[in-house]
């Protein structure tokens, strides 16, 4: 295939989503040249169709990832197909990491530290939650860190949260108002919620912020580019190694182009952040860019996720209301060592809407029914279904992590594979929470609660961040240590999750490095 | 063309059978999407979604899976494409011979001509991973996968919603169901 090389940028960043639109945003508007390569095709507001069989499409549609442990699974489902890459479907949960989150192992002696404590990072958060547009109660949720007040009152409580309170109230623990960039008002131009329950397909109304009606307009109106179907394979550094040339990208065809810039910076997914280092690799580094500690790809982390379901009394309207969660329970979650041998902290996201199909829907709630029994339970759930999940930390460890396979994905490059399992003291931990919330559901009134399997939830670390280039992939800013002009965004930074959605230190890690280069702009542009 | 060749080549099978064709076919669809599945291979996957989700034949399971799996797998509405992102039609064919191969193993005859007893005790087989001759592609993965697309067509579009007697709420109406 013929070369294309095209003119040289300030910038350029792989992957539209959240990460990449955001840092997109903030460095057209400080006045870099900006160009966002994606991987999948464009995408419109008109798009966001109300249906969770045409919301697939929405979906990962890239090369394969294989997945080995006992935690994985799903990871097309996670990833977003298109502009706005996963910021097209998320359920947006916004949740702060706790200050002891920063300091695990100086606290536990396990899992790691940042490199940045909350203090460092709470004026980022609340310029994100600005930003975004964030409805929430933060006095009545006095178990989240300290912030700015939200800058909307909360979304209404839903009957499945009312039935759900029920319970919470019976053990003692307070389930207070979900913290959403979800408007529960007109905000920034964008309209109010109308609690329909198809988050999960997209919200073309914008009442839940999300690339196309945020970030994006910002971009465009700066003058950032966006390029379509460019599948980045590449970084290319100066024969010095220290400085990143710009990238390569293969097209629809599979052609390949060449595209020179100042500035990298991989955005893509935490998958494929550590993938695409790992494929930069070249005489210099042998061993993938940023990998001179020899961490790049580990320390992946997930959450461990498990759903109480459960046939209230009283009928739920579980069709209605918000994805991601309409109430939240974070009492508790200091406590990283609830009992002998467990550990980690955990967060009770209740009352996702909730409808009758797809991986999250009624039916597989139930996976084991078919026929009578099946149409039997889905008429009674239809009505009188709720339900709530646990987000239950994962300990950073080097063994789980992202690597490169000898098999080839489409375009010929090595496939990447994620090996993921979870230690022994999180699952406790994640066992303890299940007991947990079946109690909490009887005592709501639940003749007959069960508990899903366990699965993984979001997925963060692979290029985690540090102070010291021995034992981490990037600094505080996502710089690489080894290549001065190479920057990460995305959730890949975390050295430790949490027990939180991460889209909120996401970006308030996105705005940090965003002003970070912009304060060093001559110095990275020379 | 194609289109058109699927609706010929299914009414020929279904009369052979003896079978309905709106049954095995289910709802019409715009398009003009490749065939993939044989005739009988749908009638059997047709036979095998009414089982788990009562009314997914007639709803026009067979159709649903035959066309997202003809086309790019970008565009494919299927959950498959959130837990493999394989091809689709090696997957679906295999589990379609699978039952066949149950079916034969168990009671010496096709799919199609099970009675609901023996057709169920294969269902229940796969759904318990307790088949005897389907070793692959996973029986219990292609019962949670297929049972997903007879979800789909049952409960998931508006006259599924309307039948659970929930409304849909729509944001922006789906063109179609699928």
């Amino acid at each position: 295939m013929t070369d294309h090389t095209h003119d040289p940028v300030d910038v350029v960043i792989a992957g539209s989503g959240i990460a990449g639109s955001t840092m997109a945003a903030e460095l057209a508007e400080a006045g870099f040249s900006v160009l966002v390569l994606e991987a999948g095709p464009e995408r419109k507001l008109s798009e966001m169709v109300s249906s969770q069989i045409w919301s697939r499409r929405l979906r990962w549609a890239g090369p394969e990832v294989i997945e080995t442990g006992d935690l994985v699974g799903a990871a097309n489902f996670a990833m977003g197909w298109g502009t706005g890459g996963a910021g097209l479907h998320w359920y947006a949960n916004w949740y702060r990491l706790h200050p002891d989150d920063f300091r695990v192992n100086t606290l536990h002696g396990k899992s790691l530290d940042w490199p940045i404590t909350y203090d460092d990072l709470r004026p980022w958060y609340d310029h994100a939650q600005t930003y975004f547009g964030v409805s929430g109660d933060a006095k009545a949720d006095q178990w989240s860190p300290q912030s700015d007040p939200y800058p909307m009152p909360p979304l209404p409580l839903s009957r499945q949260s009312q039935a759900l309170k029920k319970g919470f109230d019976a053990v003692g623990l307070a389930l207070v108002p979900n913290s959403l960039a979800v408007n529960s008002q007109s905000y920034d131009g964008r309209a109010g919620c109308i609690l329909d329950g198809w988050c999960d397909a997209g919200c073309p109304i914008g009442a839940l912020a999300n690339p196309l009606v945020l970030q994006w307009p910002k971009a465009f109106k700066a003058g950032a580019k966006l390029r379509h179907h460019a599948y980045v394979s590449k970084i290319t550094t100066d024969p010095s190694g220290k400085r990143a040339t710009g990238v390569e990208y293969l097209d629809e065809q599979g052609a390949r182009h060449v595209q020179p810039a100042a500035i990298v910076i991989p955005a893509c997914h935490t998958i494929w952040n550590a993938r695409l280092l790992l494929l930069s690799a070249n005489d210099q580094h042998p061993d993938g860019l940023g990998n001179g500690s020899g961490l790049l790809g580990r320390h992946f982390t997930s959450h461990a996720l498990t759903t109480i379901h459960g046939l209230f009394p009283d009928e739920t309207e579980p069709y209605r209301g918000v994805t991601g969660a309409n109430t939240l329970c974070l009492e508790g979650y200091d406590d990283k060592t609830p009992a002998k041998g467990a550990f980690g902290s955990r967060a009770w996201l209740a009352a996702q809407a909730t409808k009758p199909n797809d991986l999250l829907g009624l039916a597989l709630a139930r996976p084991e029914l078919y026929g009578a029994a099946l149409d039997d339970y889905m008429r009674r759930a239809a009505r009188h279904y709720g339900n709530m999940t646990v987000l239950c930390e994962e300990t950073s460890i080097p063994e789980n992590r992202i690597e490169l396979d000898s098999q080839k994905d489409r375009f010929g490059l090595p496939a990447a594979k994620v090996t993921n399992t979870l230690p022994k003291d999180n699952a406790a931990r994640s066992d303890l929470a299940r007991a947990e919330g079946l109690k909490i559901f009887k005592a709501a009134g639940v003749s007959a609660p069960w508990a899903g399997q366990r699965a993984p939830m979001h997925m963060m670390g692979g290029t985690i961040m540090g102070d010291d280039p021995a034992t981490s992939v990037t600094n505080s800013f996502g710089q690489t240590h080894d290549v001065e002009n190479l920057f990460l965004a995305g959730a890949s930074l975390f050295p430790t999750p949490g027990a939180v959605n991460p889209t909120a230190t996401l970006a308030a890690l996105v705005f940090r490095t965003a002003k970070h280069i912009s304060d060093n702009r001559a110095a990275l542009l020379r | 063309m194609r289109r058109r060749r699927f609706i010929a080549n299914i009414l020929r099978t279904a009369a052979l059978l003896g079978t309905v064709p709106r049954v095995v076919l289910g709802q019409s669809q715009e398009g003009d999407r490749p065939m993939s599945l044989t005739d009988p291979e749908a009638e059997t996957l047709s036979k095998w979604c009414d089982l788990l989700a009562p009314g997914a034949a007639r709803a026009g399971v067979a159709r649903y899976v035959d066309q997202n799996i003809s086309g790019r797998f970008g565009e494919s509405m299927l959950l498959l494409r959130y837990l493999d992102s394989g091809a689709m039609l090696p997957f679906y064919r295999g589990g379609i011979a699978g039952i066949e191969q149950e079916s034969q193993h168990r009671f010496a005859m096709g799919f199609a001509r099970l009675d609901p007893q023996q057709s169920g005790e294969i269902v229940a087989a796969a759904a318990r991973s307790k088949t005897e001759a389907w070793t692959t592609p996973d029986p219990n993965f292609f019962y949670f996968i297929s049972r997903s697309d007879a979800v789909d067509m049952v409960y998931g579009t508006e006259a599924g919603f309307a039948q659970l007697d929930i409304p849909y709420l729509a944001h922006i109406d789906p063109p179609k169901p699928w």
